[in-house]
């Protein structure tokens, strides 16, 4: 299903010297979600590089209010939840000023799945997170070509099976949870991120 | 159930901390490397004036070692090590350290005394890891017997004898004389594939009793092993009647009696700790290492060069570069699939085949060392409770207070810790306590819980193969196909170091190990470059 070990290529942009540095509450950000938030496909946490940071601080606080992240089904997330209970409104800020600002290679393409297929899925897609996949703003559906693609696929499971979107508060997750039901089994899913990792920054 | 829950048990009391020695290496290809007797001569030629820089990234014990030998040797080193403190899991904690937990930071809330200290990762040390001790002797670490099995300290099964603890004399001899009468009604009736002559009948008998302490009829009725239930000095002795054989055989300890811990071959007793603390070896390399350590120092990226590697870190809010002829690298290699860096492919797969372990203790500082009174003096109890056991400091018998330790834990049962909050976590481990212990909860002062998998720059200890276990080697294809791999220099320059490079990872012998290969390597090549080579 995935290849066997995700590895990234060196980039000249791990080079320059005007990347952002953490401050050091939000350094061990960096821990799990790697340098610049690049991802680290071991520790399963994904890349956040660039992510808007309306949805980085909505996820915060998401996890942070117990929202998102302690689902018995949904291992992950537990991983994440307990990070952000300890931020304070301003720190949540600064995180996702942060991780808007960092800037890391797009991650390689670790899953295969059917791209023509996929497409045919994302069609339902594009109407909340655009044809290029960008995300918007105004609908609240995130960029998808920023995390790394074994984590869209985690999402879109926790989706489907309601560990993810389905706590009452969580009005963004639950428009997805319905959407995520369009897609109807592991393949689709599958292929529709296929087609994903095709989409622009990949 | 029942079954799987002992094995686990089994799996979590025998192998502990590194019983991936039950896979030592015969095959080291390294034909310098002495496993065994004095400590291999390091030798490394001084390189005088033609200083090379070299960067060691990670003050843990093999990075440490690195520093200290290189810089001996001439060379210009700089240790970079992204946490606030040196010594990575190398980590005892007093009054007023931070445990640097991820989304619940700690502050240790001990009395401030020297004696009141935690051993959150190396606690023992067996006579044959010969690099420890070269080093600690080197160094002037001083050392002190730590007593890791005790005969009156307790197995305990909350579903077997009513849920009291039994004592592990008790215990194992009565075991014990289980297993010898087997063995004497089998050599009686000579029930062996190759029947065996009378003279050997007899010795097996006698060997038979001897172990289980039986009578001459071959039967065990109780024995003062297991320890005397009254008298014995003043007044006749009197011992335990056996427990149940069948509650025996139904506890979870069948399989894991700690009789067996002791034989283990990094367990067997005596063992050592370093005296005030285990992190006494960190203190000395510290002191003895004049080299820049910068600490607060996360790595943000890896590039070797053709002539010399470039180190990229952050520190004060700046991102820092230095380029050094070569670089030794002890972050954990979890760590470097979210570090930016251009090693070869196939090294780097090496790397991401690696998975780390997850070991967690609990410290509790006791106001009054209870144990004492039921003549416990150090040791541990086991127990088949999430806690998995308890350990009895070796230091400061009969002063008033003593720090316990509350739980060790592996795996899936550290997973159930993990999730809890800190305070959540010391009242589980004190109710367990109080099931072995009627005083425990009611003495404890003060805690500290300890979730490797969650400690900042750390995540973990325990690496293995692929998945599962440390302590059951993982996956051998993996390791047949990177394990060497990885003790190369990637270009020649990168060393990977650390205990994960090793057949002992979650030891320190591992780690000095790594150490010692990667310096033995680099002194070769630095040797071949003024046309000389190494003796040995
Ligand atoms: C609970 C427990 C019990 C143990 N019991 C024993 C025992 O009884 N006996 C025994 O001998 N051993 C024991 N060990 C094992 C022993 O602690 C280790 O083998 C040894 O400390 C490992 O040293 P190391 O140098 O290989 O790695 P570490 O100590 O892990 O060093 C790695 C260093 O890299 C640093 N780092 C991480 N990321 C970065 C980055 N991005 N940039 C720079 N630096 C970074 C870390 O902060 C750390 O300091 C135990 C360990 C634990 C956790
Ligand atoms: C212990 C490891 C760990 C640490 C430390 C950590 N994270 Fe995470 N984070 C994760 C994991 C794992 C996930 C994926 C959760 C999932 O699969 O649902 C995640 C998910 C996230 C997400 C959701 C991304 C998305 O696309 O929805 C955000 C945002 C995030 N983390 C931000 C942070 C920030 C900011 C910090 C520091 C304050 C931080 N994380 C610290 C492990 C960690
Ligand atoms: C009705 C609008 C809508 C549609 C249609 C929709 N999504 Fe979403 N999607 C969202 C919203 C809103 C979120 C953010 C949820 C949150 O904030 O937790 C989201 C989140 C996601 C995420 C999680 C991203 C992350 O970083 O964690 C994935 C993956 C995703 N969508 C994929 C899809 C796919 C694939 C489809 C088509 C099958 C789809 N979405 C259709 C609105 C939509």
């Amino acid at each position: 299903m995935f290849l066997a070990f995700a590895v990234f290529s060196w980039a000249s942009v791990f080079a320059e010297d005007d990347l952002p540095v953490p401050a050091e509450e939000l350094v061990f950000c960096t821990v799990c979600h790697g340098v610049q938030l690049m991802g680290n496909s071991i520790i399963k946490a994904p890349r956040l590089s660039g992510m808007e940071t309306w949805y980085v601080e909505r996820q915060l606080k998401n996890f942070k209010n117990v929202v998102r992240g302690r689902h018995a089904e949904d291992p992950f997330g537990y991983e994440m939840q307990p990070m952000a209970e300890s931020l304070s409104d301003e720190q949540v800020a600064e995180a996702a000023v942060f991780a808007n600002a960092t800037r890391s290679p797009a991650p390689p393409a670790t899953v295969i799945g059917d791209i023509e297929k996929g497409k045919a899925h994302y069609s339902a897609c594009a109407a909340c997170h655009g044809v290029d996949g960008t995300g918007n703003e105004a609908l609240g559906s995130p960029d998808l070509t920023i995390p790394n693609d074994w984590y869209l696929v985690t999402q879109l499971m926790n989706f489907k099976s309601g560990a993810r979107g389905s706590h009452p508060s969580d009005t963004y997750g639950m428009q997805m949870r319905a959407s995520a039901q369009l897609l109807a089994d592991d393949d689709a899913i599958m292929n529709v991120v296929a087609y994903i990792n095709t989409l622009q920054n990949k | 159930m029942k079954n799987k829950l002992s094995r686990r048990h089994f799996l979590s009391l025998v192998g502990a901390a590194g019983g991936s020695s039950a896979v030592y290496n015969t095959s080291l290809a390294l034909g310098l490397m002495q496993e065994s007797g004095p400590v291999a001569q390091l030798d490394l030629k001084h390189i005088g004036r033609r200083k090379k820089k070299v960067a060691v990234l990670g003050a843990g014990i093999a990075g440490l070692t690195v520093a200290y030998e290189l810089e001996r040797a001439g060379y210009d080193v700089t240790v970079i090590e992204a946490s606030h403190r040196i010594g990575g899991r190398n980590m005892t904690v007093r009054h007023g350290d931070i445990i640097d937990e991820m989304g619940y930071k700690q502050v240790c809330n001990f009395d401030d005394d020297p004696e009141m200290y935690f051993n959150c990762g190396p606690a023992r040390i067996p006579g044959h890891h010969r690099r420890v001790l070269h080093y600690c002797k080197t160094l002037r670490v001083p050392l002190q017997i730590k007593a890791n099995f005790s005969r009156p300290a307790y197995r305990h099964d909350p579903e077997r004898f009513e849920g009291k603890p039994v004592t592990v004399a008790r215990y194992t001899s009565d075991s014990r004389g289980f297993i010898a009468e087997l063995l004497h009604k089998a050599a009686d009736q000579n029930a062996f594939e190759k029947p065996l002559s009378t003279d050997d009948q007899e010795r097996i008998r006698e060997y038979a009793r001897g172990f289980g302490d039986l009578n001459l009829q071959g039967r065990y009725k109780g024995s003062e092993r297991g320890g005397r239930k009254s008298g014995g000095f003043v007044t006749p002795a009197k011992i335990h009647e056996p427990l149940d054989i069948q509650s025996l055989l139904d506890s979870d300890f069948w399989m894991g009696d700690g009789a067996f811990n002791s034989e283990n071959a990094d367990w067997g007793e005596p063992l050592m700790e370093i005296k005030g603390g285990n992190d006494g070896i960190i203190k000395a390399f510290v002191r003895e290492i004049k080299s820049p350590i910068i600490v607060n120092a996360p790595v943000q990226s890896i590039e070797l060069r053709d002539d010399g590697v470039d180190i990229a870190y952050n520190r004060k809010g700046k991102r820092k570069t230095i380029s050094a002829d070569f670089v030794f690298n002890s972050i954990p290699t979890h760590f470097m699939s979210g570090i930016p860096n251009n090693l070869p492919d196939d090294y780097r797969a090496g790397l991401a085949a690696l998975t780390p372990g997850n070991f967690f203790k609990i410290g509790f500082q006791m106001k009054e060392r209870f144990w004492e009174k039921e003549g416990i003096y150090g040791g541990i109890t086991t127990t088949n409770q999430r806690i998995n056991q308890i350990w009895y400091p070796s230091h400061g018998i009969h002063s008033q207070k003593g720090v316990v330790l509350g739980a060790y834990t592996f795996y899936d049962e550290s997973e159930f810790f993990e999730k809890m909050t800190p305070d959540e976590r010391l009242k589980y481990a004190a109710d367990c306590g109080d099931k072995i212990h009627p005083e425990y909860s009611r003495n404890i002062e003060a805690g500290v819980s300890v979730p490797w998998g969650r400690i900042s720059h750390m995540m973990g200890c325990g690496t293995s193969w692929g998945s599962g276990r440390s302590w059951e080697g993982g996956d051998e294809e993996l390791r047949e196909k990177y394990y060497k791999l990885l003790q190369q220099p990637a270009g020649g320059r990168h060393y990977m170091i650390g205990d994960q490079i090793s057949y002992h990872s979650s030891w320190q012998e591992g780690a000095f190990g790594s150490a010692e290969v990667a310096l033995l390597d680099l002194d070769s090549r630095v040797r071949a470059e003024s046309g000389e080579s190494r003796k040995g």
